[in-house]
């Protein structure tokens, strides 16, 4: 039996960020992008997708899987999990961790979140199975097209054999993924490689998406994704994602590792497909949640990313219900959504608004929000450009178009519950 | 239908083509009592293999062809099986 430890319960610490993102492929190339607020949604140019009424999204152009994933991992694989395995790797190298076998592997963990799975590398197996036979689809299609394939073959290319899930929770699952993580963490899992990634832009998976009313199928990209303005006409999708490490603060210092930050509440909540008006609550509910967890008073909170919809009646929803989990402190604290500039990548979005949080917090810079202006709700939404500003505490806040609601509180290294 | 046997170099290039591994043909060779595992090949990646094969040669293989534990193993039994049919 393990000795009872009479310190302070174990924090789940960042210590290395890998992005694969439309605006940037490093997070130094990702944050340069985000706080100068250069927006990159464009029309797709994805073959296929051209005859499709999606016009604009978020594509990661220029990938180079094979320069960064070995071929026998490429052929069993869709993208999505490309995306997972090139930003874990990039992880594991931020955090120091990157060559070789892992010393403990039972000790290292895998969770990410999906929501869409491989829909590109099914679609190509679908059309041999109906253009040629049954015989002629191969055996990846049995793994790949799968939500679990990315944990899985991040865990087995890593040769990790600790606690792995995969979570299915809408888009806020990318949050819930960390909060997953972090408990594996405080249960005593020494690292955990968490995130998400997706690749929603081949033309089965666009078709699939159609069917959203929240989709916008506006072709101008500078106004196909404006949330909180009277303009609002939907979202547009994007496709990459982020993986963290997240390991136990005391033995990430105990090895040198620098500490970026700390997963320091959440909670998660459900209120219906497309049912935004009753997303309020919900999601009102989930950041009350996640700040009591990381002993958290409102005031606190020093930046919001905000889930911005860009459905009027979900802006409206969300802007209520940071007003009121917030109270007066929702009106007068800093919100921002750096995703109107690259799209809403499912799952992976609110884990790339949590690598910019990370990022906000270390370069004291709260991103704007491109493409938006004159909004029509009583938020500080930090608009035209960057506003330098002490950050030591942020709230994430993710809401699926299948109904999930889900709030996380990340603290600046170093800093704890007051 | 077949006229001559499978080469190992042939396997080389559909270990490349259906599972992604690259391996020199001669050290398959040299190495052909070797277990797949050790080219870091697994049963997946032979059955796509199979696959491969029983469409190039619009026949098919016996049953578990893709359970064969090395290269040599696999070559005799798709060349005992398609020159028998030759």
């Amino acid at each position: 039996m393990r000795a009872q430890r009479t310190q302070r319960p174990r924090r789940a610490a960042v210590t290395g960020i890998g992005v694969i993102a439309p605006n940037g492929q490093r997070p130094d190339a990702y944050w340069k992008a985000v706080s100068e607020g250069v927006p990159v949604l464009d029309r797709i140019t994805r073959e296929g997708c051209d005859h499709l009424p999606l016009r604009v999204a978020g594509e990661v152009r220029a990938f180079d899987a094979s320069a960064l994933i070995e071929d026998r991992f490429l052929v069993q694989t869709d993208r999505f999990s490309h995306f997972a395995m090139a930003a874990a790797a990039l992880a594991l190298d931020d955090a120091g961790l990157g060559s070789g076998d892992p010393a403990e592997p039972f000790s290292v963990g895998v969770v990410t979140a999906a929501g869409s799975g491989g829909g590109e590398f099914g679609q190509r197996e679908l059309q041999k199975l109906w253009g040629q036979g049954s015989k002629f689809v191969g055996p990846y299609q049995s793994i790949a097209w799968f939500y679990a394939a990315s944990t899985g073959q991040i865990s087995i290319r890593g040769g990790f054999k600790g606690p792995c899930g995969v979570v299915a929770s809408d888009e806020a699952g990318g949050l819930d993924a960390l909060a997953h993580a972090a408990r594996a963490v405080q249960r005593g899992t020494g690292t955990m490689i968490v995130g998400a990634a997706e690749a929603p832009l081949a033309p089965y998976s666009m078709v699939c998406q159609l069917g959203y009313p929240e989709l916008s199928t506006v072709d101008d990209p500078d106004r196909a994704y404006r949330p909180f303005t009277a303009d609002a006409c939907g979202f547009v999708p994007a496709e990459g994602g982020a993986l963290l490490v997240v390991e136990d603060e005391d033995r990430a210092r105990e090895r040198g590792a620098t500490v970026r930050a700390t997963v320091a509440g959440h909670a998660a909540t459900f209120t219906g497909a497309s049912r935004w008006e009753e997303s309020r609550e919900g999601l009102a509910r989930a950041i009350r949640g996640a700040l009591d967890e990381a002993g958290c008073a409102p005031e606190e909170i020093d930046v919001v990313f905000a889930d911005a919809l860009g459905v009027a009646e979900a802006d409206r929803a969300e802007a209520l219900a940071i007003a009121d989990a917030l109270g007066a402190h929702g009106t007068r604290v800093p919100v921002t959504a750096p995703k109107t500039g690259i799209g809403r990548a499912h799952c992976a979005a609110p884990v790339l608004d949590t690598v910019a949080a990370v990022l906000a917090m270390e370069h004291g810079q709260v991103p704007p929000t491109p493409n938006v202006s004159d909004i029509c709700h009583d938020l500080d939404l930090v608009m035209s450009r960057a506003r330098p500003a002490e950050l030591r505490t942020a709230l994430v806040l993710s809401r699926g178009l299948m109904g999930s609601n889900a709030a996380l509180v990340v603290r600046r290294a170093g800093e704890s519950a007051r | 239908m077949i006229t001559t046997e499978m080469t190992f170099g042939e396997l080389a290039a559909l270990m490349k083509k259906a599972a992604g591994i690259t391996v020199d043909p001669q050290e398959l060779e040299q190495a052909s009592d070797s277990p797949f595992d050790s080219f870091g090949l697994d049963s997946l990646g032979l059955l796509g293999i199979v696959g491969e094969l029983e469409n190039r040669h619009g026949r098919s293989l016996p049953p578990d062809s893709e359970r064969c534990r090395t290269p040599r193993e696999f070559l005799d039994l798709v060349n005992s099986t398609l020159t028998a049919g030759a």
